[in-house]
């Protein structure tokens, strides 16, 4: 992984330098549930919470969270193993796994998130583990920026004559500036840099998710709306389907 | 000031946001929450606040967009403003007192007495 800290060795300052900027975005990037943690857990030790069990439910939540990045930070640092195996699986059904695994979330945050319906099947070629780990995070960056009243939808849909498989997580919100957008564009999955127009999930999580898509042999991108924001990832479709 | 204090919370996590406000009010403080500076802007259209907490990376236009466009208006440039953020370490408060903020607040460290103690020395 590039950035990574993994197998610096003591005195070689030019790797250390290098993984400055990843460390730096990494403790930016697990500063706010943490901070949103102690908080409410403060509150807790105060007495001065009226609901004990919503906010108890907040800590596990947010701590879940930031478990979610730690363990994508650690497979990161794994990819240059090789030992990801891509297999023929059904998009559609990774989204819905996705939004079944947030529900408790989005509903604990008073949101919504839906999985478009999908009539013809698809079948992709893909790590079921990496892509479940894409969407989860864009899902979990869209959660903080869908307006109240607005589902997040997830979509699975073929691409490119039927050899590409695109999933997306289109969140609606108030839009990303145009600098700060072009700035995303400019870095997404080549760089891990805090994303300031969406600080929750600051550019670290787009650069694992790129990272996790170069693996196989996918790519991630955004589409920037008036209402808010798609991110989406590219993978290979699998023709196991069209030989039947 | 005799009455309550009016607190405006501008943060776009829901959570948080409900922190500090049950914070606030055990101290008898009102307070009402924008999730960005839009909303923000709209609650202040509505409800000139006797004190701004503020989150400085928000969705949208950030905090230093909101304190310009608030810049700009003689009847709101005078509201104090105390950031909140986790990125204290990066904002000396001498280098944005010019924005009006009175306090900046490290959420990583702060206790909820911190916040109460800075927003009743705002509305001194």
């Amino acid at each position: 992984m590039q950035g990574s800290s993994e197998g610096i060795k003591k005195g070689d300052s030019s790797e250390l330098l290098s993984a400055l900027p990843f460390i730096v975005t990494a403790s930016h990037e697990l500063k706010a549930p943490l901070a949103l943690v102690r908080q409410l857990a403060l509150s807790l030790q105060a007495g001065t919470a009226g609901e004990t069990e919503q906010i108890a439910r907040q800590i596990v939540l947010t701590s879940e969270r930031a478990l979610r990045l730690t363990t994508d930070l650690s497979r990161s640092s794994r990819l240059d193993d090789g030992l990801f195996e891509l297999e023929p699986l059904n998009p559609q059904q990774i989204c819905e796994e996705v939004a079944h695994e947030l529900m408790p979330l989005y509903t604990a945050r008073g949101r919504e998130i839906r999985v478009a319906s999908r009539y013809r099947p698809m079948l992709a070629v893909a790590n079921r583990d990496l892509l479940r780990r894409i969407m989860m995070n864009f899902a979990d960056n869209a959660l903080h920026y869908a307006a109240d009243d607005l589902p997040v939808e997830i979509r699975a849909a073929t691409r490119a004559g039927g050899e590409k498989i695109r999933l997306t997580v289109r969140d609606y919100g108030p839009a990303v500036p145009v600098d700060m957008w072009q700035r995303l564009q400019a870095n997404i999955g080549t760089g891990a840099q805090t994303m300031h127009a969406r600080p929750q999930s600051s550019g670290l999580g787009l650069y694992v998710a790129g990272q996790f898509a170069q693996a196989m042999h996918g790519r991630i991108g955004a589409t920037r709306h008036r209402d808010g924001a798609t991110f989406y990832v590219d993978i290979g479709a699998s023709t196991q389907l069209s030989l039947l | 000031m005799t009455t309550q204090p009016y607190v405006l919370i501008v943060e776009d996590d829901d959570w948080m946001a409900g922190q500090h406000m049950r914070t606030l009010q055990a101290a008898g403080i009102r307070s009402d929450h924008a999730g960005h500076a839009l909303a923000a802007i709209d609650a202040i259209d509505t409800t000139i606040p006797d004190v701004l907490v503020l989150d400085v990376m928000l969705a949208g236009p950030n905090a230093f967009t909101l304190l310009h466009e608030l810049r700009s208006h003689a009847d709101l440039s005078k509201i104090p403003v105390i950031l909140c953020t986790a990125s204290a370490d990066q904002l000396p408060l001498e280098h944005v007192a010019a924005y009006g903020v009175r306090r900046v607040l490290d959420k990583t460290t702060m206790l909820p007495g911190d916040l109460v103690a800075a927003v009743k020395k705002a509305v001194l």
